[in-house]
Formats: structure tokens, C-alpha cells, sequence
């Protein structure tokens, strides 16, 4: 009987497909797809086969949704327990189960929480309460990502303020006051839970150096045929990977892909950071072995759609391992820097 | 593209500058022929490329357009490196700015690369109105900096193309066979060495 409907049902123009996504921005429309043109030359008869194929397919995507928001009403009820009234909770439930507080994170915080969590993990809640009144002070008041990126740059004047910032106070106001976004970024540049990031932005950039060089050596240790291709193409991390580090995978990566990334950065450090670059690398690994240097570069700052896919990238990212050879890496960098600060004249080598 | 008999010249260009003058913008207009009034700031480097035909040869060109702030000036000798032409490029009613390309181009002859094309760039020349910089004072410059001048304009695209031309051309005429940065068609791929060794 649907089908009867169907066929009486005159074709008419098909709604514009330009849907936005959960967050509000404008889905990518799909290039080259031969779709519309063959739209207008299928007959009446094929036409209504495909309705109801799409009809049938749309009922099965609304049972899905609805088992989907029955999960994810779950899951935020899981974590409104965990985190307790105004994060009152939350230091007790991380001190007595981390594991499950680390495996929820890796999941992704439920976008309605992320930005309470965000502060709570990052420990930049603790230092609003200890600092009362300090950013009131600072912010001359025009508009917000000014106001922190300006209050920040007055907070630390070593640091003052540096391009690549903008990105990461632009990510924390979609999720959280100025004020909050601003403790925000003390926690993580001066380092509130996790090692302080400030060397990023300081001059010489020397925090960029470092994860740069430990970059290298692990694509060389994960990655050897990759590792090899890349030198014979002459080809450095410093020509793909500096942005990933300076702005958190905020410039130039899909949104829904930087936050889920920035759940786990929060939790646990720059280290996901290393992994999620490998991730890539060891996605693409099969197409990147056989470029030549001009595509390479290319594919390495575009990479394609489908190697983003957080629930694809992140479980194979959460597979590598790095904690104990960052370390290593860590210190084998100091020690050849020590060495070459002692060899260095100031005539422009220092970077070798 | 490259006719029988004629060269091809792969060249590295480096683009320097302070920030907010409009290399990106520069770049996009010669590439893609577009511009943005709100161009985002380059976060380390952005990476083109770029074929043009002359009647001499097709100059093939790998551009590395640099982040412009003081602050990222530790990465640039990376980009700049073996590279066969260079783009210096001020914002011509910003006096800062014309300082700080003469900055860049001390930093680039202590690299002592005899070979390097270089061009100073005062760009914006749509905002002649809020000229700070006389196109006197940076053609003098450019001349005892052996570098060639040119103003242009990402917004209306004056100069763009002229600019890129110049520089293919003077790539074509030096073009000698081993010179960093600057492959000819009968090297073997192999030897083609646009960094020198890092590490």
C-alpha cells in the first residue's frame, strides 16, 4: 500500500541536500557525484522503486537514531554521576577508578558536558576558584576570542601572544565563558595537570624542536619503510607536523575530529597528539610509501575524509604506544642540545 | 606543457616576510587567482605548487610560504634552505615591515647562496593613500642588495603574475646544472636535494 502512494505521488524537485551537522556547520557537499545528472533521465517506474528503497532505509535510520539516543541518554547519565553537582564529584571518582574515567574519555565526553569536563580535567576549574578576580581584571571587553587571547598575552607577557593561540581559545569558546576559556589556557601553557606547554610559543619555539625531533624518530620506529621513504624524499616532520603541535590539531582538521581528539588531550596529555599523527601516518602509510616528494607533502597536510573518521582513527591511535619512548626521546634531545648550545655561535646554525 | 627540447627547472621559493603582509595572499593570487579579504594566519608553513611556461623553459615551483610572526622565526631557516628564489615582502604602509624585510634579507645573504634569486616585494600598493614606505628608498635598497623590486597588489591582483615571470625567468637564465635547489630534466631524481641534511 505504500507503494501505491507511491506511484501516484508526483515527482517533484528534491529538497536541497545542504544539511548541517550537530555542531551547526554546513555539511561538505560530495564532488563529482553523478547523481544529479542521471536524476532526470530515470523513468517513473525506477523512480518510485528508489523512494521506497529510500523510505525503507529512512525507517531504518530512525530506529537506529532512536537506539542511538537511547545510548547516548545512557551515557550521559553515567557521566552526570561521575562528575556530581558542579564537578563536585569528579576528583573523588578519578582518585578511586581511573580506568573507567580514562576509557569514557576515550569513548568522547558527551558534547552537553564536554566543556564542564574540559575545565575539570584540565585543572583549570581549580585555579577560577584559587584566582578570584584575576581576569576581570585584564579583559578590556570586546570580542571574546580578543578579550582571552589579550588577557592571556597580559597574564604571561614571556609568552605575550602568539598566532596558533587563536585557535586553541577559538575551540574553548564554543564550550565555555571567557573567564573559564582564559584558565583554560593558564592550565594547559603553564602546565596545571599535565607537563606546561608554554614552550610552544616562547621564542625559538623550543617546545616545537623538541616533539618535532621525537616525532621523527618515532614515524623511523613505527613506521620504517615510511621512515625511509621520507628521507629519501627529504622530507622532516617540520614540513607537516608543526601545526599539529603548536595548535592541537585545531588548524586545518575536521571540528568533530579536533574535539574528540581534545577530550583525550585534556585527560591525557600532548601524548595523544603523537599517537593520532602516527595514526595517520600508519592509515595513509600504503598510498604515502609511493609518492614523490610534491604529492607527498600534499597528502600529508590534506588528508583524505575517510582517515579522519574519529572512530576509526582514535581506537588505532589509542593502539600505539609512546608513553615510555617519549621519555626516552625526551632525554636524548636534551642531551644533544646541551651539546650543541655549547657549540653554537649565534651564525645562524642553530638549527642543526 | 614543456615542449621537446626545452628545460625543466624544479625551484624552490621561499616567501619571508613580516606578518600581515599578504604572502599567503600572494600566493593564493597566483595559484588559485583568488583573495580573501579575511585571510587566517599561516600556522609554520603552507606548501603550493606552481608550473609556469616560458619560452626558454617551464619552471616548476615548490613554494614554501612561511608563518610571518617574530615568534615562528626559528623554523624558517628549514624553508629557506636550498632554496633558488626568494620573496621578501613588506606591506607598503607599514614602515615596520619594511624594516623587518630588510632583516630577512641580511639573514638571507649570510646564507652566502651566490645563485639565489631574490625580490623585495612591496605589496598592498591599493592602499597607496596610507603609504609609509616610498618606492625610492626600497628600489635603492633592493638595488645594493642585488635583488630585483616590484610592488604589487594580492587585491587586485597587480604585479602578480608579473612577479612570478620575472622570477622564472632569471631562474632560466642562471639555471646552471647542480645548484641547490634547481633540478634540470637530465639529473637523476635521485640527486635532487632541496634540503640539506637536518640532524
Amino acid at each position: 500500500m505504500e507503494r501505491r502512494r507511491i506511484d501516484d505521488y508526483e515527482p517533484g524537485p528534491v529538497p536541497s541536500p545542504r544539511a548541517v551537522d550537530k555542531f551547526g556547520f554546513v555539511k561538505q557537499e560530495q564532488t563529482g557525484s553523478p547523481e544529479g545528472a542521471i536524476k532526470s533521465r530515470m523513468t517513473l517506474k525506477e523512480w518510485s522503486k528508489s523512494v521506497s528503497t529510500l523510505l525503507i532505509n529512512l525507517y531504518n535510520f530512525l530506529f537506529a537514531v532512536d537506539i542511538n539516543i537511547f545510548r547516548e541518554e545512557r551515557r550521559v547519565r553515567k557521566w552526570r554521576k561521575m562528575i556530581g553537582v558542579g564537578g563536585s564529584d569528579w576528583k573523588h571518582y578519578v582518585r578511586r577508578r581511573p580506568q573507567v574515567v580514562k576509557r569514557r574519555v576515550r569513548k568522547g565526553i558527551p558534547d552537553c558536558l564536554r566543556g564542564l569536563v574540559w575545565q575539570l580535567i584540565s585543572g583549570s576549574r581549580d585555579l577560577l576558584l584559587m584566582n578570584p578576580g584575576v581576569y576581570e581584571r585584564h579583559g578590556p571587553g570586546q570580542r571574546s576570542l580578543y578579550n582571552v587571547l589579550k588577557a592571556y598575552s597580559v597574564y604571561d607577557r614571556d609568552v605575550g601572544y602568539v598566532q596558533g593561540m587563536g585557535f586553541l581559545a577559538g575551540l574553548l569558546l564554543l564550550y565555555m565563558s571567557e573567564e573559564d576559556a582564559f584558565w583554560l589556557m593558564v592550565a594547559l601553557l603553564k602546565g596545571a595537570v599535565h607537563a606546561p606547554m608554554e614552550g610552544l610559543y616562547q621564542v625559538g619555539l623550543p617546545l616545537v624542536q623538541q616533539y618535532l625531533f621525537q616525532f621523527d624518530h618515532l614515524v623511523r620506529e613505527h613506521l620504517p619503510k615510511l621512515g625511509e621513504h621520507f628521507t629519501k624524499e627529504m622530507i622532516n616532520p617540520s614540513m607537516y607536523a608543526s601545526q599539529w603541535f603548536i595548535t592541537v590539531f585545531s588548524y586545518s582538521f575536521p571540528f568533530h575530529l579536533a574535539l574528540r581528539i581534545w577530550d583525550v588531550f585534556l585527560f591525557e596529555g600532548v601524548k595523544i597528539v603523537f599517537k593520532v599523527g602516527l595514526a595517520l601516518l600508519k592509515y595513509c602509510h600504503d598510498d604515502l610509501v609511493k609518492l614523490p616528494f610534491e604529492k607527498l607533502i600534499h597528502a600529508l597536510r590534506n588528508f583524505p575524509e575517510h582517515a579522519m573518521d574519529p572512530d576509526t582513527l582514535l581506537p588505532m591511535a589509542y593502539s600505539i604506544k609512546v608513553s615510555r619512548r617519549l621519555e626516552e626521546l625526551k632525554h636524548e634531545y636534551e642531551r644533544k642540545n646541551e651539546k650543541s648550545v655549547q657549540s653554537v655561535e649565534s651564525n645562524g646554525k642553530e638549527l642543526q | 606543457m614543456a615542449r621537446p627540447g626545452n628545460k625543466i627547472i624544479q625551484a624552490k621559493l621561499v616567501l619571508l616576510g613580516d606578518m600581515g603582509t599578504g604572502k599567503t595572499s600572494l600566493v593564493l593570487r597566483f595559484i588559485k587567482g583568488q583573495f580573501y579579504d579575511h585571510q587566517e594566519p599561516t600556522i609554520g608553513a603552507a606548501f603550493f605548487t606552481q608550473i609556469l611556461s616560458l619560452t626558454e623553459a617551464t619552471v616548476k615551483f615548490d613554494i614554501w610560504d612561511t608563518a610571518g610572526q617574530e615568534r615562528y622565526h626559528s623554523l624558517a631557516p628549514m624553508y629557506y634552505r636550498g632554496a633558488a628564489a626568494a620573496v621578501v615582502v613588506y606591506d607598503i604602509s607599514s614602515t615596520d615591515t619594511f624594516n623587518r624585510a630588510k632583516k630577512w634579507v641580511q639573514e638571507l645573504h649570510r646564507q652566502g647562496n651566490q645563485n639565489l634569486v631574490m625580490a623585495l616585494v612591496g605589496n598592498k600598493s591599493d592602499l597607496n593613500s596610507h603609504r609609509e614606505v616610498e618606492a625610492e628608498e626600497a628600489e635603492q635598497f633592493a638595488q645594493e642588495s642585488g635583488m630585483f623590486y616590484m610592488e604589487t597588489s594580492a587585491k587586485t591582483a597587480q604585479n602578480i603574475n608579473e612577479l612570478f615571470y620575472e622570477i622564472a625567468k632569471r631562474l632560466a637564465r642562471i639555471s646552471p646544472p647542480r645548484s641547490s635547489g634547481i633540478t634540470l630534466n637530465h639529473e637523476t631524481p635521485d640527486k635532487r636535494r632541496r634540503f640539506c641534511c637536518i640532524g
